[in-house]
């Protein structure tokens, strides 16, 4: 059993690892959670998961022919009763990797896991950028209530929709005044295929914990955000898929490695 | 790209003042704080690169004073101050000119009832907390007060009235299908599409 989650924006700034290590956290709880940090160009779930001095991280597995003595679980990380897959935070990593290669480490992390959530890049203009969402079954839109954020997750649903991915549901994250915030939660949802998940407060839990390299969930697990998170997991109807099924999926679309 | 919106559709007429940057920019945060960077005392011309597409053909005016925005108008539907900035969101980009101006120019387009709040530029058409925290940080205190009497400050009603609008959410949706399978041929991932 395995489903596939995006997490995305299309908007920079919108807390999206945060979200994705908090909703690991909270799902883990009930299910095998595997987080991977799929913003290649802009990594930075190693410094959310205390993994800032992690050896092999994502972008050695997506360097072709480098490093053929590493395998993906020597990229996975336990941590916070999930699997972490960090990436490396080098130009010139991100620069030698190869998108292409992301199929199979998500296909090979998948046959081991209940619930893959792939962190992923906030932006929409290139192959590297677009292929977690084309990689996963759902997406969880992580948005704000201002109108940049809602025009760019209109359009991460749209290129989600494209290439058969749903909208398991949008999350409203750093929100001020969540009270405030009702009128802006609800509209939305006439536009999203998914419920609204959660609306998570502005809180500066959340920073402190970043600083501390350290999971809101484990930082501040009493915060109203860690609350806000937790109820989001529990509104995510995770479907329970056959494994096989999704790990055929990632197969075949996988391109052959050369001999 | 002046000449055109002046004199505008609202009677807004603009001196060209000096052009001192002109780009095409996916981020309205980023000639927002290049405005605020060089203090400029002038404004800038935001216009959608969808505008047409979106149906919402005209321009976005926002003038600075000492790099903090002062004033908002759109030159299509006429609106001024927040209202302006909804009729102007879109998913860009924008073509964005700044141009400079001096002070007495700038005192002569002053209209209060176009005013907008030191920081509600960068939160709402470029949903940059941290810029707006910035921008409101080198304004004077007395114009933050205006804002707040006014009762603008905080207020969500620009980004419902903006989901309001279903037509633009539409059209921003169809734009962006479009563009995703363009770009899927490109990158080609088009055999996945669905």
């Amino acid at each position: 059993m395995v489903e596939a989650f995006a997490v995305a924006s299309g908007k920079g700034g919108t807390g999206k690892t945060t979200t994705t290590v908090a909703l690991g956290m909270a799902l883990a709880d009930e299910y095998d959670v595997t987080i991977v940090d799929a913003d290649t160009g802009m990594a930075n779930l190693l410094f959310h998961t205390g993994l800032a001095d992690a050896d092999v991280t994502l972008h050695d597995l997506l360097v072709a022919d480098e490093r053929d003595d590493i395998a993906v679980e020597d990229a996975v990380y336990e941590r916070h009763g999930m699997s972490v897959v960090p990436c490396g935070t080098g130009l010139a990593a991100f620069e030698a990797a190869d998108p292409e290669r992301l199929r199979a480490v998500v296909a090979a992390l998948a046959e081991d896991t209940d619930v893959l959530l792939l962190d992923s890049p906030a932006a929409l203009g290139s192959k590297s950028a677009v292929l977690p969402v084309v990689l996963a079954d759902r997406v969880v839109v992580v948005l704000q209530p201002t109108i940049p954020a809602l025009s760019d997750g209109l359009k991460v649903q749209e290129y989600a929709h494209s290439y058969g991915t749903d909208t398991a549901g949008v999350l409203f994250n750093k929100v001020h005044d969540p009270d405030e915030a009702a009128g802006v939660a609800e509209k939305t949802e006439r536009y999203f295929d998914g419920p609204t998940l959660a609306t998570v407060p502005d809180a500066d839990a959340a920073r402190a914990a970043r600083r501390e390299g350290r999971p809101l969930l484990a930082h501040a697990p009493d915060s109203p955000a860690a609350s806000a998170y937790r109820e989001a997991a529990a509104n995510l109807d995770v479907r329970a898929g056959e494994s096989g099924d999704v790990a055929d999926r990632f197969r075949s679309a996988v391109v052959p490695d050369a001999p | 790209m002046t000449s055109e919106i002046a004199p505008g559709p609202d009677g807004l007429d603009l001196p060209d003042g000096q052009l001192v940057r002109s780009r095409v920019e996916s981020d309205p945060a980023v000639p927002l704080a290049a405005a605020l960077d060089r203090s400029l005392t002038g404004y800038a011309v935001f216009e959608p690169q969808d505008a047409l597409l979106l149906d919402d053909e005209g321009a976005g005016v926002v003038t600075f004073e000492d790099g903090v925005p002062r004033s908002a108008t759109h030159t299509g539907t006429g609106a001024g101050g927040p209202d302006a900035l909804a009729d102007l969101a879109a998913p860009g980009p924008y073509d964005v000119e700044l141009r400079e101006l001096r002070g007495d120019a700038l005192a002569a387009l002053d209209d209060p009832g176009r005013r907008v709040s030191p920081g509600l530029v960068a939160d709402r058409l470029a949903g940059d907390p941290g810029l707006a925290e910035r921008t409101r940080a080198a304004a004077p205190d007395a114009w933050t007060d205006d804002a707040e009497s006014g009762g603008e400050s905080g207020s969500l009603d620009a980004v419902e009235a903006f989901l309001d609008d279903e037509q633009k959410v539409e059209a921003i949706r169809d734009r962006a299908r479009e563009e995703a399978k363009e770009r899927a041929a490109e990158w080609g991932l088009d055999g996945e599409l669905e």
